[in-house]
C-alpha cells in the first residue's frame, strides 16, 4: 500500500510540470499587463514599460518561465505584485475561509443529500420520491448567485437574522465565524446536495434490489437495520465517489459564491489576480490547487480500501 | 402532461416565490430627488457640534492596486489616500486653489519662480515633523511618474531653500503651475523623506502622511482600516471642498472592498454598511423607496468617445465631424446611465462650478442629431467603405452600451462598423497600438484645469493621439497668460478648436451614485469622496 502511495505521489510530477507550463504560457501570452493596472488609465507609455521593466516583465518569456519554475522547483512560488507577501503566504491565507466554507457546505450537503436520497430510495415511486428529484433538480440547474442574492435577501435584508456578506476569522469566535460563513455554505451545499441526493438514491435502489436484502428481510430484521447497516454500507462507494469530487471543487474555489459574499478565499484570489495581471499569484495558486486535487483524491481513492474489502490498491480494482 | 402530484408541488413553489417577491417591492413613494449637478451637495450638517467616535463602514467597489498617490488616477487609490495624505495647495468647492501644508506662496516677477513657506508643527503619522526635505523628496518623486507633472511642468525643479521653505523652478511662466499642484489623482501628497529614500523598486513600503487618518491596516482584497490620528494639525480656514479645517470626528473608517454591487446594495439596505459607492442606477429608486436609506449624488466627471487620429478612418477630420453631426447627445447618455437624473447635456470641458475654466465656446456643434448633414460629411470626407473598430469592455457596462450606440450612429450614416469586447486590462493593451481600433468611450475624472485632460496636447501620447498644432498653440498662450481675465478669451477659442478638431466628442456630464444611511452626516464630495468631516448621529 505505502508502494501505491508513493506512486500516486509521484504521479504528481509530470502533472505539475504540464499544468505550469500551460498556465504561464496562457497568462503571458494574454494582452495585459500588471504595470498599466497600477499606473491607471492615464499613464504615459515610458512610465508603464519603466515599471514593468523594474518588475522584470520585459524579458523574453522563456527567461522568465525559468526564473519562476527556478523558484518552484525549490519551494519558492514567488511574490505578490499587489499584496505586500510571497504567493505562498497568499495563499495559505486565503485558505482557511475556503476549507472553513468547504467543510460546513459539505456537511450541510451530506447531511441534505443523505436524508432525502435515503427517503427517495425507501419510497420509490411515491411522491416522496417525485418531491426529491424535483428539488434536486431545481438545486442544480438554479444559478449560484441567483441563489446567493435571494438568501441575502430574505435572510439579512428582510429578515436580518443574518450579515450581508464578509467574513470573520476563528480566532474571533467560533460561532462569530460561522454566522458569515452559513449563507454561502448554504448556497454552495443546496447544489452539491442536489447531486450527491441522486447518487444516494440511484445507489441506494440499486443496493435495496440485491438478493441479500431479500434474505435479511426474509429473517425479520427490522427496515432501518436493513437499509443502514446492510445495504447503505454497500451502496456508499459511488456516494463517496460525488462527495470527494464535490469536495474537490468546493476547496478549488467556489469563485461565484465567494465573490458574491466577499468571502476572502481562494476563489476570490483568483479572479481578482487575474484582473490584475498578478502573475505570480495565479501561476503558483493554480499549481498549489493541482497539488490539493491530486492529494484528494487519493485520499478518496485510500478510503475505498478501507471501506470495501475487496479493493486492492495495487493499481487494480476488484468488484 | 405532468401528474397532479407535480403540478402541486410547482404551484406551490411559485406562489412561495410571488409571496416573497410582493414583500420586496416596498411602498410606492416616488421621490424625485433633485441633484444640482453643477456641485455636488453636502448631507445634512449636524446641528451644533456633532458628537465625536463611531466607526464608518463604507463599502467600495474595487480593490486599490497601490495607496501611493503619486503613481496612479485610479479612483480607488485616490478615494483612500486623500484621507492619508496631505498636499502643498489644494482645491476649494470652487475649485479654486488654495494653501494646505504651505502657509503661504509668492511668485516671483516672471513667474517662474513659486516659494512655499511651509506650517510649521505638522507632523506626519511616525511623529516626525513635516520639514522642506520631505517637501522636496516627494514632490520630485512625484514629478518623476506624473504624467500631468511632466506635461504641465517641463523641467521644474523643487529646492529646499531653508529649513521650512521650498523653491519650485520652471523653464516657463505657466498659468496652470498651481493648479497641476493641487491636482487630485495622481497627487503630490507629502511623505516623509526616509520613506522615500527606503523604497523598494515596487515602490515605497510604507504609507506615513500628515492627513487627520493614518492606515492602521490594509488586508489587501478585504478592507482598508484608517483611524484618526490624534495629533493632526488642522488649518484655521473653514472647510471648503478639499481645503479647510478637517474635523476627524471619526475615530474609524473602513474601506470594505465588496466588489459585488448586489452585495453592495444589500448591505445599506440592511445597514451593515454606512456608505456605499458604484451604486447601480437602477437601485436609485428602491433606494429612495427605503427607510434610513437616502442617495447621494455628487458630479462624476465627463463622459466621450475618443477618436484614433493617427491611423484608420476617423484620423480624416471631416468623418470624425460626421459622427459628432449625427450624434443624439440625449438618447446616448440614455443609454448608458438610464435617466436624466443621472447625467447632464453640456459641451463644456470644464464643470459649470468650475469658474475659471468653463466656456460654453463651441456648443454650435454640440448634441447636433442632424443625420442628413452628417451623411453629406462622410461623403465630404471621401469614406470608402473601410469597417470601423470600436474597442470596448463589458468591465464597464456604460462604457459598453456606449460602443453598442456609436455602432449606431455609424449605421444610420452608411458606415460600417464592429465591435471588439475585451476584458478591461486587455483593452489598455491594446488602445496602445493604432491599428488595434478607431474609437472607445470612456470616462475622465474632473481635472483642475482644462490642461490636465490627457487628449488635447500632442505631446501627451495618450490613446488617439491627438495632433492640432492649433490646440498645442493655444494651451501654450494660455499657460503663458499672467492671469485668469486675461487667459479668458484663449480659453473660449481653445473650447471652439476643440470642437472643430475633433480629438474626442464630449457626451455630457454624468453623476456618481452613492447610498448613504441617515445617521451618516457631513459627507462632501469633490472630485471624490470628502470623509474627513462626516460624523455618525445616533
Amino acid at each position: 500500500m505505502t508502494k501505491y502511495i508513493v506512486q500516486r505521489v509521484l504521479s504528481l510530477v509530470p502533472v505539475l510540470i504540464v499544468v505550469a507550463v500551460v498556465v504561464f504560457l496562457l497568462i503571458h501570452l494574454s494582452p495585459g499587463d500588471p504595470a498599466s493596472v497600477i499606473l491607471g488609465d492615464e499613464a504615459s507609455e515610458e512610465s508603464v514599460a519603466e515599471l514593468r521593466s523594474r518588475l522584470g516583465l520585459d524579458l523574453p518569456l522563456y527567461r522568465q518561465f525559468f526564473v519562476w519554475f527556478g523558484g518552484v522547483v525549490t519551494g519558492d512560488l514567488g511574490d505578490s505584485i499587489f499584496m505586500d507577501m510571497s504567493v505562498t503566504e497568499a495563499f495559505f491565507s486565503r485558505l482557511q475561509p475556503t476549507l472553513s466554507l468547504a467543510v460546513l457546505a459539505q456537511t450541510i450537503a451530506v447531511g441534505i443529500a443523505l436524508l432525502l436520497g435515503i427517503a427517495a430510495a425507501r419510497r420509490r415511486g411515491t411522491l416522496t420520491d417525485q418531491a426529491v428529484m424535483g428539488f434536486s433538480l431545481l438545486g442544480i440547474s438554479v444559478p449560484s448567485f441567483l441563489l446567493g442574492l435571494f438568501l441575502i435577501l430574505l435572510f439579512a435584508v428582510k429578515l436580518k437574522w443574518l450579515p450581508v456578506a464578509g467574513y470573520a476569522p476563528i480566532s474571533s469566535g467560533l460561532w462569530n465565524h460561522l454566522r458569515y460563513l452559513i449563507l454561502p455554505a448554504m448556497v454552495l451545499g443546496f447544489m452539491q446536495a442536489a447531486l450527491i441526493a441522486r447518487m444516494t438514491r440511484s445507489s441506494l435502489i440499486e443496493a435495496l434490489g440485491e438478493p441479500y436484502i431479500k434474505t435479511a428481510r426474509a429473517k425479520g430484521l427490522k427496515p432501518g437495520v436493513v437499509t443502514y447497516k446492510h445495504a447503505l454500507r454497500n451502496a456508499f462507494i459511488p456516494i463517496l465517489t460525488v462527495i470527494g469530487e464535490t469536495f474537490g471543487t468546493l476547496i478549488t474555489g467556489a469563485s461565484v459564491v465567494e465573490s458574491v459574499f466577499n468571502v476572502p478565499g481562494i476563489g476570490q484570489l483568483i479572479v481578482s489576480s487575474i484582473q490584475r495581471r498578478d502573475f505570480a499569484v495565479i501561476q503558483g495558486s493554480i499549481l498549489l490547487i493541482t497539488v490539493t486535487y491530486v492529494l484528494l483524491n487519493l485520499a478518496i481513492d485510500l478510503l475505498y480500501g478501507l471501506l470495501d474489502p475487496r479493493v486492492k490498491l495495487n493499481g487494480g480494482r476488484g468488484r | 402532461m405532468m401528474h397532479r402530484s407535480r403540478w402541486k408541488l410547482f404551484s406551490l413553489a411559485l406562489g412561495l416565490l410571488l409571496l416573497l417577491a410582493a414583500c420586496e417591492s416596498g411602498s410606492n413613494r416616488q421621490q424625485q430627488p433633485n441633484p444640482n449637478s453643477e456641485s455636488s451637495q453636502q448631507s445634512d450638517q449636524p446641528s451644533g457640534e456633532p458628537a465625536g467616535g463611531g466607526t464608518l463602514n463604507v463599502a467600495y467597489p474595487a480593490n486599490p492596486a497601490t495607496l501611493d498617490p503619486h503613481l496612479t488616477t485610479n479612483q480607488a487609490t485616490r478615494d483612500v489616500a486623500r484621507n492619508i495624505y496631505e498636499q502643498l495647495v489644494t482645491l476649494n468647492k470652487n475649485y479654486e486653489v488654495v494653501p494646505q501644508l504651505a502657509e503661504s506662496y509668492e511668485i516671483s516677477e516672471d513667474g517662474k519662480v513659486y516659494t512655499f513657506h511651509l506650517r510649521k508643527g505638522v507632523h506626519f503619522h511616525n511623529g516626525k515633523e513635516m520639514k522642506a526635505e520631505d517637501v522636496v523628496a516627494s514632490m520630485e518623486k512625484w514629478l518623476s511618474t506624473s504624467t500631468q507633472g511632466q506635461a504641465n511642468l517641463q523641467g521644474a525643479k523643487f529646492l529646499q531653500t531653508d529649513e521650512y521653505t521650498v523653491q519650485l523652478t520652471l523653464q516657463k511662466p505657466s498659468l496652470v503651475a498651481l493648479y497641476v499642484l493641487a491636482d487630485t489623482a495622481p497627487f503630490p501628497g507629502i511623505m516623509p523623506k526616509e520613506v522615500i529614500e527606503s523604497a523598494g523598486p515596487e515602490g515605497i513600503k510604507e504609507y506615513i502622511g500628515t492627513g487627520p487618518y493614518k492606515l492602521e491596516e490594509w488586508k489587501t482584497d478585504q478592507y482598508v482600516h484608517l483611524k484618526k490620528f490624534a495629533d493632526y494639525s488642522a488649518v484655521d480656514a473653514e472647510p471648503s471642498g478639499l481645503s479647510g479645517k478637517k474635523y476627524a470626528y471619526l475615530d474609524d473608517i473602513y474601506f470594505r472592498y465588496v466588489t459585488d454591487e448586489s452585495t453592495r446594495v444589500a448591505g445599506i439596505l440592511s445597514g451593515e454598511y454606512d456608505v456605499a459607492f458604484g451604486v447601480p442606477f437602477d437601485n436609485a429608486d428602491q433606494i429612495d423607496a427605503t427607510e434610513g436609506v437616502s442617495n447621494y449624488f455628487s458630479p462624476g466627471g465627463i463622459v466621450a468617445y475618443v477618436f484614433n487620429k493617427k491611423a484608420g478612418p476617423f484620423a480624416n477630420q471631416k468623418l470624425r465631424q460626421a459622427f459628432n453631426t449625427a450624434l443624439n447627445n440625449e438618447e446616448a447618455l440614455t443609454a448608458a446611465y438610464s435617466d436624466s437624473r443621472f447625467f447632464e447635456l453640456d459641451s463644456s470641458l470644464a464643470l459649470p462650478s468650475q469658474k475659471d475654466w468653463y466656456s460654453t465656446a463651441g456648443s454650435d456643434k454640440y448634441n447636433l442629431h442632424d443625420i442628413e448633414a452628417a451623411k453629406k460629411l462622410v461623403a465630404e470626407s471621401g469614406y470608402a467603405g473601410e469597417e470601423v473598430v470600436i474597442l470596448t469592455t463589458r468591465d464597464y457596462p456604460e462604457q459598453y452600451n456606449l460602443a453598442v450606440v456609436a455602432q449606431e450612429v455609424l449605421k444610420s450614416i452608411g458606415v460600417k462598423s464592429r465591435l471588439d469586447v475585451y476584458d478591461w486590462p486587455t483593452v489598455q493593451e491594446r488602445r496602445k497600438d493604432e491599428n488595434n481600433f478607431d474609437l472607445f468611450a470612456v470616462s475622465f475624472a474632473t481635472r483642475a484645469t482644462i490642461h490636465q485632460y490627457p487628449f488635447l496636447d500632442s505631446k501627451a501620447d495618450y490613446p488617439g493621439w491627438t495632433n492640432s498644432p492649433e490646440i498645442d498653440r493655444l494651451l501654450d498662450q494660455i499657460q503663458a497668460s499672467s492671469s485668469i481675465e486675461e487667459a479668458k478669451p484663449l480659453i473660449d477659442e481653445l473650447n471652439r478648436v476643440t470642437w472643430d478638431y475633433l480629438p474626442i466628442v464630449k457626451i455630457g456630464n454624468i453623476q456618481n451614485l452613492v447610498a448613504i444611511r441617515d445617521h451618516v452626516k457631513g459627507l462632501d464630495d469633490l472630485i471624490g469622496p470628502i470623509l474627513w468631516n462626516v460624523s455618525l448621529s445616533r
